[in-house]
């Protein structure tokens, strides 16, 4: 036998190959390991920052210098120029349009202001001028409307803990939120991937036993949205933010969560019916549809991908995919545009057809319970009506307030406006019983509503005080907020 | 010479002559761990096991198919299909990672080399692939006959007609480069609600 040992005795040459042979083998093994290593790396410097962005940077501009594609097409979000037919970015004086529901909102803000939503860089601006957060010398909001306005949220948040931000009027808050809804809202300031940034979604998600880290990236891009397009109540008195999805996301298990907990928004100043205000369940009305059954997310219709010369972006003007059909319908569907969004408008106006009825059957509602008290009613009797006014009015509102005329989802849109419209006619054959109980005829002769200002002054709004009030505030208060904040970032631009 | 084949020959096989005698057996099983070790690194760090799934997830393992892979994510296919489903042929498992392993080779041999293009562009073997696997999913739309009777062509590769040649947009769009979707990137997974939530839920 002769082991390597005695071979290479024999040649000393082959020692020296194998050993060379070794190094060459271990050499270029390290630099493979290595060069995988450095190639890894590679990804992670993906993002090109200019100037990095500091961990709580509301001011959408300053991001926008790292990323100006996506900060160019935020800024669209100031366009108002498209409408569609039931919707868009214009404004649309809803209350002029349906002055039922100045009736319907007896007692509540909505009756004094209530506008289609513009553009999320409108959202300072628009929450300042709305009727319904006051002016100097009223101010009937909490400090939790401002949860959803802006990037300036998580800051404040972390700074006085979640519960306390909560607490205390909106006027007193103004000066912590001055830019508008954006990037720190869905992204991470040093990685920009999509993160939460208000905990009532997290808390919600919780309670249903699920973490955030469970959910897909697809699904993220649905969820950072829901974290305000979403229906939420005010929980106690110090008005926690919260959601009441722990029952459910349908129309149905909210309404048994509140009628659970008792909870009502306001009591009718007409009716006297207590009652719920739906806020905008777009995330919960699309999880019945079929673009979620089939996996699409909010991100995918309402901001595909753009081209711009060789390069591929998220088109970060968030609006009504009606203009941009071909990004985001046609990436699927491949029909021709204007067959789209003929499809679109079959649905929508099917929906309005019934919301309509349902207005006007609500809105009768409400002044027919007013006059069977007048008639001396007892509140026994009243019970069952005002029961079937409060699910009906809040299944009218799940679909009324939620965005797209219930394109979101139109069977289920159009089921629960159709039990709204049941149970709004149920409440009137209650209270027509009451009234002839009463002594009194059936049908009543209702006052004219036919028009906003007509609707107003019925139910005692004294509109010019209202709007002298807010004028104050916008010539006072909010010019203080802005100097405050300037003093505190910086730099502060009107969008 | 001939002595020792036939020494080699009476005392057993090859593995018998390497192995070493036995004053030196401890170093050498020292140096065979770190070679195995150092191996089984590269291994790990390339993360090579992915490479036998169908996750779309290996396929950006390297990052210059980052452009492919956000536009698929982003595209009608984004929904039902992965890389696998299109790139690599589906009519039987053999064929399937024989064709994976020789594409996989390449790829990684020009990455590691970096000696990808600016613009990574299909090839011929890949190109039969993916339009045999247009037709496999949309067999029911493109009836030969009644292809033929739209445009004259039929639905496979021999005539050079490729689906894409109509379908430019699909499914990746028609601009890519390395640099056309410079921000994507693909995201982590644990930072998703930020520490300060974090304890904010810890106090209730």
């Amino acid at each position: 036998m002769s082991s390597i040992q005695e071979k290479i005795r024999q040649k000393p040459w082959l020692g020296w190959v194998l050993f060379l042979a070794t190094t060459v083998i271990v050499f270029l093994l390290g630099l493979f390991a290595s060069s995988i290593v450095e190639r890894k790396n590679e990804a992670t410097y993906t993002l090109q920052m200019v100037k990095p962005i500091a961990d709580w940077e509301p001011r959408n501009e300053v991001w926008g210098e790292n990323f100006p594609r996506e900060y160019e097409s935020y800024r669209k979000t100031l366009d108002t120029n498209f409408a569609s037919k039931h919707g868009g970015a214009a404004m649309i004086d809803y209350l002029e349009k349906y002055p039922e529901l100045v009736v319907m909102w007896a007692g509540y803000g909505f009756s004094k202001d209530y506008n289609q939503g513009r553009g999320h860089a409108h959202a300072i601006k628009d929450i300042r001028n709305t009727l319904r957060t006051g002016g100097n010398k009223v101010s009937p909001m909490p400090a939790t409307c401002w949860s959803c306005k802006s990037t300036d949220v998580p800051r404040t948040m972390a700074e006085v803990g979640v519960a306390e931000y909560y607490k205390g009027k909106w006027i007193d808050k103004g000066q912590e939120h001055v830019n508008p809804i954006g990037c720190q809202d869905c992204h991470d300031p040093k990685t920009m991937d999509l993160r939460i940034s208000r905990p009532a979604l997290v808390e919600a998600m919780e309670r249903q036993g699920k973490k955030m880290e469970d959910f897909s990236r697809q699904e993220m891009r649905s969820l950072v949205c829901a974290q305000c397009h979403v229906e939420y109540y005010f929980k106690g008195k110090d008005n926690y933010l919260t959601f009441p999805w722990d029952k459910g996301y349908t129309a149905d298990d909210m309404e048994k969560y509140y009628d659970e907990i008792e909870f009502s928004d306001w009591t009718h100043s007409l009716s006297k019916a207590p009652m719920l205000k739906a806020q905008h369940p777009d995330f919960e009305l699309y999880k019945t549809g079929v673009h979620a059954d089939r996996g699409v997310s909010c991100a995918d219709c309402h901001m595909p991908y753009k081209s711009e010369g060789g390069v591929k972006f998220t088109d970060h003007h968030i609006q009504s995919p009606l203009n941009n059909v071909a990004n985001s319908c046609q990436v699927c569907h491949r029909e021709e545009t204007s067959d789209l969004i003929g499809d679109v408008y079959e649905r929508q106006d099917k929906i309005e057809e019934i919301r309509r009825l349902t207005e006007k059957a609500l809105a009768a509602a409400h002044l027919e319970a007013k006059m069977a008290w007048e008639a001396g009613a007892s509140a026994d009797e009243m019970k069952p009506a005002l029961q079937f006014i409060r699910h009906a009015q809040w299944r009218w509102d799940w679909v009324a307030a939620a965005n797209g005329l219930g394109f979101h989802s139109p069977v289920e849109a159009l089921r629960v406006i159709s039990t709204s419209l049941q149970k709004a006619e149920l409440a009137r054959k209650e209270i027509a019983l009451v009234l002839v109980r009463h002594g009194k005829q059936y049908p009543v002769a209702l006052p004219d509503f036919s028009t906003k200002d007509k609707a107003q002054a019925l139910i005692g709004l004294k509109m010019d005080e209202l709007r002298k009030d807010k004028q104050d505030l916008l010539n006072t208060r909010t010019k203080e907020w802005d100097k405050i904040a300037k003093e505190r970032q910086g730099t502060l631009i009107e969008y | 010479m001939k002595e020792k084949k036939s020494a080699v020959n009476e005392r057993g096989g090859f593995i018998r002559r390497l192995s070493p005698p036995p004053e030196w057996r401890t170093p050498v099983l020292i140096l065979l761990g770190i070679f195995t070790g150092l191996g089984l690194s590269t291994f790990y760090i390339s993360n090579a096991v992915s490479y036998l799934s169908d996750d779309p997830a290996a396929c950006i393992n390297c990052h210059v198919m980052v452009p492919e892979y956000s536009t698929w994510e982003r595209s009608s296919h984004g929904q039902k299909t992965n890389c696998n489903d299109c790139h690599v042929p589906q009519d039987n498992i053999f064929s399937k990672f024989y064709f994976k392993a020789q594409d996989g080779l390449r790829h990684s041999f020009m990455f590691t080399f970096r000696m990808e293009p600016q613009v990574i562009r299909i090839k011929e073997a890949g190109k039969n692939v993916v339009q045999e696997n247009c037709v496999r999913c949309h067999q029911n739309y493109i009836h030969p006959l009644s292809l033929r009777a739209i445009n004259n062509k039929t639905i496979h590769y021999d005539d050079e007609t490729r689906c894409w040649d109509c379908h430019r947009e699909t499914p990746h769009g028609r601009v890519h480069s390395l640099a056309s979707t410079p921000n994507a990137r693909i995201a982590d997974k644990t930072a998703r609600v930020p520490d300060w939530i974090k304890k904010e839920l810890k106090k209730k």
